[in-house]
């Protein structure tokens, strides 16, 4: 499903990333854990080209993604992004922050979009809120609406940039709830994340970040109990 | 012997002023409207990453604003046609210099809102696959829209006052009007008392007019 071959990504002469391997397949939820400034969102937004990639090969659903010849805004629409800060559309209704994507992306006609819109927020459990606006909401219920509206457009794989990490703690769980099901669900899922909790429960692999590197990657039963590395051995004993 | 405040000189002077007020008002009408899409095009232009629309529109943004209005007025009436050999009325040179002066100071108003809409609402536009426009015409520019109203509004007023500068190329606008009557009946404080009041009137109401809109759009909360 994503396939990531030697990946750089620079900063000006700040080398952000160092080469970068990876393969995600699908159904498969993999968690990125590792210290702040390690690369783990670079890397996240380097896959739908939030960010330029500087050298090396992404390819998703097998297209490659910096080929010129590749429809930039299919592959993004193909993957869905959830944001730390959420990013809803302040100015839209909660119903018409997840159907603008299905109409003017997917080129649905009102009535179906809602319809695909009405069912997504009620599995989110918002379909209360369906007409109010995203500042009336909590943090908890404002990323649930930004999944419903990732999710709008029905795509392949889901990228989450650390979607918990700006919500209240009391507000953590249903966000987690809401990715636990999509998990289940079967939706390959890459995941930026402080949440080791999570990381446990729900990942088939957890890749330790850090300096720009993939430094080790494992099944989180491996990867928790018996972490091979130095830095992720003094990683998660901070974290832990 | 002191001087006399004489109302009469005010009420027959109101039927010709208001026929100055009808070309004040289609002049900054035109002007805004005009202007409002140059400046439009112009800060789109200065937010583009296109190297030739930016140079083209901070051409533009800097030589107006670095230049006098009653300058440019005269540049455009006197000047230009002189150098193309041709005459252009007056009301259509004054209605497209305050086009060009009010568009230059919308285009900055134009850029500076766009400017700060949080990048985060670009990203999350485009990564549901929004091209660049459907990004700035739905997501972008109907917020950006709401944090230019009390600039904008502000602009509108100097553009109304502004209109006054056109005394100089001899537009029968609201000023003019009064420079007209007094030359014949030389009630200089009357007049100038109703032109003021005048111009107060419309300013007072444009504000009115945009707080109304700024409120009808507030995003809810």
């Amino acid at each position: 499903m994503i396939e990531i071959k030697d990946l750089h990504k620079n900063f000006g002469s700040l080398e952000v990333l160092k080469g970068i391997h990876l393969h995600i397949k699908t159904g498969e939820v993999v968690v990125i854990i590792g210290p702040s400034g390690s690369g783990k969102s670079t890397l996240l937004r380097c896959i739908n080209r939030l960010e330029e990639t500087t050298s090396g090969t992404i390819i998703v659903d097998s297209y490659d993604i910096n080929d010129i010849n590749t429809d930039i805004n299919f592959i993004r629409s193909e993957t869905g992004m959830v944001f730390q800060q959420f990013n809803l559309f302040p100015h839209m209704t909660v119903l018409h922050n997840v159907t603008l994507g299905p109409v003017k992306v997917r080129k649905l006609s009102r009535t179906k979009a809602k319809k695909v819109g009405m069912d997504l927020l009620i599995r989110v459990g918002l379909g209360d809120k369906a007409n109010a606006y995203p500042d009336q909401l909590s943090g908890g219920q404002k990323q649930r609406v930004a999944i419903a509206r990732s999710l709008a457009l029905n795509p392949k794989a889901m990228l989450f940039d650390e979607p918990t990490s700006a919500l209240d703690p009391e507000l953590v769980g249903e966000v987690l709830e809401v990715m636990k099901t999509l998990a289940t669900e079967g939706m390959t899922m890459v995941v930026v994340s402080h949440e080791m909790g999570f990381a446990r429960e729900v990942a088939d692999r957890v890749f330790f970040m850090d300096d720009g590197v993939i430094v080790e990657e494992n099944t989180p039963e491996m990867f928790f109990t018996h972490p091979q590395h130095e830095r992720t051995k003094a990683f998660l004993k901070m974290v832990l | 012997m002191g001087f006399e405040f004489k109302y009469s000189v005010v009420w027959e002077s109101i039927p010709l002023l208001l026929v100055g007020v009808k070309l004040t008002l289609l002049l900054t009408l035109f002007g805004l409207l005009i202007g409002f899409f140059l400046g439009t095009a112009a800060g789109l232009g200065k937010t583009s990453r296109s190297w030739i629309f930016n140079k083209i529109s901070g051409v533009y943004i800097e030589s107006i604003r670095g230049t006098p209005l009653m300058v440019q007025v005269m540049f455009i009436y006197f000047g230009l046609p002189m150098a193309l050999n041709t005459r252009i009325p007056s009301l259509l040179a004054g209605a497209v210099a305050i086009a060009l002066n009010s568009g230059a100071y919308i285009a900055e108003i134009v850029r500076g809102a766009i400017q700060s809409i949080d990048k985060g609402q670009t990203e999350a536009g485009r990564s549901i696959g929004l091209t660049q426009f459907q990004t700035l015409l739905y997501v972008i520019w109907p917020q950006a829209f709401r944090r230019m109203i009390p600039p904008l509004g502000n602009q509108f007023i100097i553009s109304l006052k502004d209109t006054s500068l056109l005394v100089v190329i001899g537009v029968g606008e609201l000023t003019r009007t009064g420079q007209e009557i007094i030359a014949v009946n030389f009630r200089a404080f009357e007049v100038w008392t109703s032109v003021a009041l005048i111009y107060l009137v419309m300013t007072l109401s444009l504000s009115k007019i945009l707080s109304i809109t700024e409120k009808k759009l507030e995003i809810k909360a």
